[in-house]
């Protein structure tokens, strides 16, 4: 829809949302809100507490039906099709909440991610051990998840969605309650995934400076529709964005 | 992992020597008492089987009904060959499983116990209404062929402890792991590409299926059945059991079977006191030790290991 701005990583689109739009009764969380994801890009999608950031994650994801609007993923028109068929496509979603198997072990919770694939047992335990060392786990592997540090907690939800191979990885809000370093690394990790493994990423997060840091380009939603849309730099001193931020007390 | 493999010894060689027991004893009370223990394991083996995906399935009731009526409708009125009519009980009581598990696992929630309630009393009001199948006095004369029948105690004790085997052994593969998943969170499986929907309902066809073979072999065991014999109590049971044994290992309901069906024997003396002894067993339990029987074993070799150090 939007006349695209021209950005470094910007190969095929992978991902084309088109007014899309999902109401709970009487209200309206996504609302005609049209974007695309290209290849190799990691896109910010930013905006305030209860814009519909996670319910955009879940319409794309499948897990829940958009109540109008389009839906393609390669070029594939996924609209309305299931959380199964879109994750076998090659999107995976991490969550905001509840984004791990609490009560099982790392190894269990990782494993989870391996099992769409038909594998040798040996090659699922080579596939979790690799995912543990790329996300800082390789030394908690029988741990609890739920006894884990928090921040080793989010690092989890993404492994877990990494040993699924995705090549598109949408993460809701990975960062929230990461100290510094925590931070830096995730971005380091994100960094990685998109130049050695060749993912694109969708990424959720309220952290500005962090968004600043990682995302070649920015959309931000307010009150389900799309507010504004461009580098980093622009979107952070655009009047309409700064308003939307301010108006909500954040 | 390598501390359990002794464990699953010592089970094997008891359930050889269970085996070699009903081979042997000459007092046909105690060799049917051993069949009844080990079905009763396995009806709340099962149970605790489809409660590793968060449901509690009153239909195993029902579908331990179904591989018994199987059994005795094929062997009675059809006069099909003793192996054929033990195979289609758990056939029959997986298929009918896959079906109630389709209908019923699509939502999540207190549906599938009400429904799983239901379909039980449904059932079992279908075999009272049905006068082919004997209405309300059911079916009698399922006999062993005379070649076998002298075995038949040893044989149902064999099949029902490779059955408990057969379930421990799912619960510890990949595909246990996914049942556990779904409990513990359902979102991370559907994220990753699996279809959870069609996970659930294999667990409770696995169930369905055990129980149902179950059935089978009881029918020949008691050589009668009724429709009273398949209420809602029967699974309710069962959940003592499981919740006596505990729940946090598979050994836990096979040792409130045991314990619950032999000190069950003692009861039945003072007859109508019978579920009131259940009920207070069951409360107690809950309330002073809640793991089950596992559950204080796992806490005494807790405090074993911390006071060793
Ligand atoms: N399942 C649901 N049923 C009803 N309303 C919902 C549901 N999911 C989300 N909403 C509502 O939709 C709106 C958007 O919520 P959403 O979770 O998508 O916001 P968000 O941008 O992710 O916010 P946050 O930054 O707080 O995570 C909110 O008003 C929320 O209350
Ligand atoms: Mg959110």
């Amino acid at each position: 829809m939007n006349a695209a701005v021209s950005m470094p990583a910007g190969g095929e689109v992978i991902l084309r949302a088109e007014n899309l739009e999902r109401r709970f009764g009487g209200l309206t969380a996504v609302s005609g809100f049209s974007f695309e994801l290209r290849e190799g890009e990691i896109l910010g999608l930013i905006g305030p507490n209860g814009a519909g950031k996670s319910t955009t994650f879940n319409l794309i994801s499948g897990f829940l039906r958009p109540s109008g609007g389009r839906l393609f993923v390669k070029g594939r028109d996924v609209t309305g099709a299931s959380a199964k068929t879109i994750s076998r496509l090659g999107l995976v979603r991490t969550f905001q909440h509840d984004s791990l198997l609490s009560e099982m072990s790392v190894v269990d919770n990782i494993l989870i991610g391996t099992y769409h694939q038909r594998l040798a047992h040996e090659k699922r335990m080579e596939k979790v051990r690799e995912v543990a060392s790329m996300t800082g786990l390789a030394d908690h592997l029988q741990t609890t998840a739920g006894n884990l540090p928090h921040g080793l907690q989010r690092m989890l939800s993404i492994a877990i969605a990494l040993a699924a191979e995705p090549q598109i990885l949408c993460l809701d809000e990975p960062l929230t309650g990461l100290q510094g370093a925590e931070v830096s690394s995730a971005l380091e990790l994100f960094e990685k995934l998109r130049t050695t493994h060749g993912l694109t990423i969708l990424l959720v997060e309220h952290n500005m400076r962090a968004v600043m840091r990682a995302c070649d380009r920015v959309i931000v939603l307010n009150y389900g529709r799309l507010l504004a849309e461009g580098s980093p730099e622009t979107v952070s001193r655009d009047e309409a964005v700064i308003e939307a931020y301010l108006g909500r007390g954040r | 992992m390598w501390n359990r493999l002794p464990g699953v010894w010592i089970c094997v060689a008891i359930a050889i020597a269970s085996v070699l027991f009903a081979l042997l004893a000459t007092n046909a009370y105690y060799t049917s008492l051993v069949v009844w223990v080990l079905t009763n394991a396995v009806l709340a083996s099962a149970l605790r089987f489809v409660l590793q995906i968060g449901e509690l399935n009153i239909a195993t009731a029902a579908f331990f009904g179904i591989g018994a009526y199987t059994t005795a409708i094929t062997a009675v009125l059809l006069g099909w060959p003793f192996w054929l009519t033990l195979l289609l009980a758990p056939l029959v009581a997986g298929a009918l499983s896959a079906l109630f598990g389709w209908v019923t696992l699509r939502t999540k929630g207190p549906y599938f116990l009400l429904v799983s309630f239901a379909v039980t009393e449904v059932v079992r009001l279908i075999y009272t209404q049905t006068n082919a199948i004997g209405g309300n006095s059911g079916l009698v004369g399922m006999f062993p062929p005379m070649a076998i029948d002298a075995y038949y105690p040893a044989l149902a004790v064999a099949l029902l402890a490779a059955t408990l085997f057969a379930l421990y052994g799912v619960e510890r593969s990949d595909l246990g792991r996914l049942f556990k998943a779904i409990e513990n969170n359902d979102a991370i499986p559907r994220s990753v590409g699996l279809n959870v929907v069609l996970l659930k309902v294999l667990c409770v066809v696995i169930a369905g299926s055990a129980v149902g073979l179950a059935g089978g072999l009881h029918a020949y065991a008691n050589n009668v059945i009724a429709p009273s014999d398949f209420t809602f109590f029967v699974a309710i049971l069962a959940l003592a059991y499981v919740k006596i044994g505990g729940e946090g290992h598979a050994l836990g309901p096979v040792l409130g079977a045991a314990l619950l069906t032999l000190v069950g024997q003692w009861v039945a003396g003072i007859s109508a006191w019978e579920n009131i002894f259940y009920g207070a067993v069951i409360v107690v339990t809950l309330l002073v030790f809640p793991g089950g029987l596992v559950g204080l074993a796992a806490r005494a070799r807790g405090l074993v290991t911390r006071s060793a150090r």
